[in-house]
C-alpha cells in the first residue's frame, strides 16, 4: 500500500527521506562494488528492477474477490539481498509515482522505508533463518513473502499514525492498523502463495540462476537436478 | 490488466518543449507549499490551477485527466469521511445516532485539510508526470548529483519495463484463451507461470544485453546525452513571485476553517 502524494503533513516527508537515505546509500555502494567486480551484472540488475515493476503492476487474484497488486519486495529481497533490493525498490517506486501515479514524490521517502527497507529486510531475515534451520525453501519463501508484505502494511500504518496522532498515538494506530494491516492479511497470504509458485517454477526451469545468486544451497541443487 | 501509462501523454503534450528545469522546479516548489499549508484553501487553489494547466495549456484530454484524477479523489474522500468520524475530540457537528458515531469539529477540519493536501500534491505530481518525459527527468536527476550508476540502472529499467509489459500482455492473453484464469486455483497457477517465465526471459534478455553492449565497446558506463538548458532570469523571477504569493496565501489563510 503506497502512501498517497500529499498525505504526510509538514516535515514528515523530510524525516522519512532522512531515515531511508542511509540504507539506500549503502545499497548504492554495494551495487557499485558488485558492478565493478562483475560488469555483466549491471544489465541484469536493471532487467530485474524492470521485472519487479511489471510484477507489482500485475493484478493478483485474491480471496475477497477484489484484486490487489503484489509488492514483489519479498521476492526481490530473497533474490538480491536487502541492500540491493532497497535501491531497486527506490527506483521502482519513483517510476510507479511518475508512470502510474501510485505513491508520490513527497511521500517517496516514507514509501521507500516501508516497501523498500522494512519489508525486504524482514523477508530476507526470515528466508535466511529458515534456510539455516534446513526447512524447505518453498516454506521459507512463502513465509518471507507473506511477512514482508504484511510488515510493509504495518509500517505504513505506523507512519500514518505518527503523522496523525489524533486523539492519541495509540488510538490512531489501532484505527490505521484495522484499515491497513488486518484487511491486508488475505492479500499477504495471496502474495506468499504466488511467490511460492513463481519460485518453484524458476527452480524447475533455471535452477542455475538461483545458484548464481546464492539463493539455494548445494544440497537443494542436487535434489533439483535429481528431479529434472 | 496493464493500464495505459502516462508515458504516451508525457511525450505528446503541448508543454513538452517547455524548459525541463522550470517544470521540475515549478512542480516541486508548489508541492512543498501545498504540504506546509495549514488550511485547505491554498491546496485547493493549487488543485484548480494545476488542473487548468494540465487541461488547457498542455492539452491533455479532459476525459483522461478526470478519470486519472478520480483515483486520488475517491481515496482522499474516503480518508476525509473516515477522519471526520474517528479523529476528533471537540464538539459535535453532526450526530448520526448509530453506534454513537459523530462528526467532530477538529476531525472534520483535519480530514478536509488532508483531502485538500492530497489533491494539491497529486495534481502537482500529475503536472510533472504528464508534461515531462522520463528521459528528460533523468538529466535533471543527474544535476541533483544522484550517483551515475543509479541513473544508468533507472534508464535501462525504463527501457525494459515497456518490453516486459508487452511480453506479459502476450502471455496473459495466451493463458486466457486457454482458460487459464477460470477459477482461483488456476489463476494462481497461471499467474505464477507468467511471472516466473517473465523472470527467466528478463534474465536471458539481461545477459544478451550485456553481450551486445560489450560487442559495441561497453566499458562499464553509459554516456547520457544531457539536454538541459538553464532557466531564463525573467521566468525564474516570475516563478519566485508566484511561489511567494502562494506562501503569503498560506500565511493569510492560516486559521481558516469551515466550522
Amino acid at each position: 500500500m503506497h502512501i498517497m502524494e500529499g498525505m504526510l503533513p509538514g516535515l514528515w516527508p523530510l524525516f522519512w527521506y532522512m531515515v531511508s537515505l542511509p540504507v539506500v546509500v549503502y545499497g548504492v555502494i554495494r551495487i557499485k562494488k558488485i558492478t565493478e567486480e562483475h560488469p555483466e551484472s549491471k544489465p541484469l540488475l536493471a532487467v530485474s528492477g524492470a521485472f519487479v515493476f511489471v510484477l507489482s503492476s500485475l493484478k493478483m487474484p485474491s480471496f475477497t474477490g477484489s484484486c490487489s497488486h503484489p509488492t514483489g519486495n519479498g521476492l526481490a529481497a530473497v533474490l538480491f539481498g536487502p541492500a540491493v533490493a532497497s535501491v531497486l525498490a527506490a527506483i521502482v517506486l519513483l517510476f510507479q509515482a511518475l508512470l502510474l501515479a501510485h505513491g508520490g514524490i513527497s511521500t517517496l521517502g516514507a514509501n521507500i522505508f516501508s516497501m523498500g527497507i522494512v519489508g525486504p529486510l524482514c523477508a530476507w531475515l526470515i528466508y535466511k533463518g529458515i534456510q539455516q534451520m534446513g526447512w524447505s525453501p518453498s516454506l521459507g519463501i512463502f513465509l518471507a513473502a507473506a511477512a514482508g508484505d504484511l510488515l510493509t502494511y504495518v509500517t505504513t500504518a505506523t507512519q500514518l499514525a505518527l503523522a496523525f496522532p489524533l486523539p492519541t498515538f495509540t488510538a490512531s494506530f489501532t484505527n490505521f492498523m484495522t484499515i491497513f494491516a488486518v484487511t491486508q492479511i488475505p492479500l499477504a497470504i495471496g502474495e506468499g502463495l504466488l511467490t511460492v509458485v513463481i519460485f518453484e517454477y524458476i527452480m524447475k526451469l533455471r535452477p542455475d540462476i538461483l545458484e548464481k545468486l546464492n539463493v539455494i544451497g548445494p544440497k537443494i541443487k542436487e535434489s533439483v537436478k535429481a528431479v529434472a | 490488466m496493464f493500464e495505459n501509462t502516462l508515458d504516451n501523454y508525457a511525450h505528446s503534450n503541448n508543454l513538452r518543449d517547455a524548459n525541463v528545469n522550470f517544470k521540475v522546479l515549478f512542480a516541486i516548489m508548489t508541492l512543498i507549499v501545498s504540504l506546509i499549508s495549514t488550511s485547505p484553501v491554498i491546496p485547493l487553489i493549487i488543485t484548480i490551477l494545476m488542473s487548468y494547466l494540465i487541461i488547457f495549456p498542455a492539452k491533455i484530454p479532459w476525459k483522461f485527466y478526470l478519470k486519472f484524477l478520480s483515483i486520488p479523489f475517491i481515496f482522499g474522500f474516503l480518508t476525509f469521511v473516515y477522519m471526520s468520524f474517528f479523529f476528533g475530540t471537540g464538539p459535535d457537528i453532526f450526530n448520526s445516532g448509530i453506534f454513537n458515531l459523530s462528526v467532530t469539529v477538529d476531525g472534520f477540519n483535519t480530514g478536509l485539510l488532508v483531502f485538500a493536501r492530497m489533491m494539491g500534491g497529486f495534481t502537482c505530481m500529475a503536472f510533472l508526470a504528464l508534461t515531462t518525459p522520463m528521459t528528460e527527468l533523468f538529466s535533471v536527476l543527474e544535476s541533483f548529483k544522484i550517483p551515475k550508476i543509479i541513473i544508468e540502472l533507472a534508464m535501462m529499467m525504463y527501457r525494459y519495463i515497456f518490453l516486459f509489459i508487452d511480453e506479459g500482455i502476450n502471455m496473459y492473453h495466451a493463458q486466457q484463451t486457454r482458460l487459464g484464469y477460470h477459477n482461483l486455483r488456476s489463476s494462481y497457477k497461471s499467474m505464477g507461470m507468467l511471472a516466473s517465465n517473465l523472470f527467466i526471459r528478463t534474465w536471458i534478455k539481461g545477459e544478451q544485453a550485456y553481450i551486445s553492449m560489450e560487442s559495441r565497446g561497453y566499458n562499464g558506463s553509459l554516456y547520457i546525452h544531457n539536454y538541459q538548458n538553464s532557466i531564463e532570469t525573467k521566468n525564474l523571477v516570475l516563478l519566485l513571485c508566484f511561489e511567494a504569493l502562494l506562501v503569503l496565501g498560506v500565511y493569510l489563510s492560516g486559521n481558516f476553517s469551515v466550522f
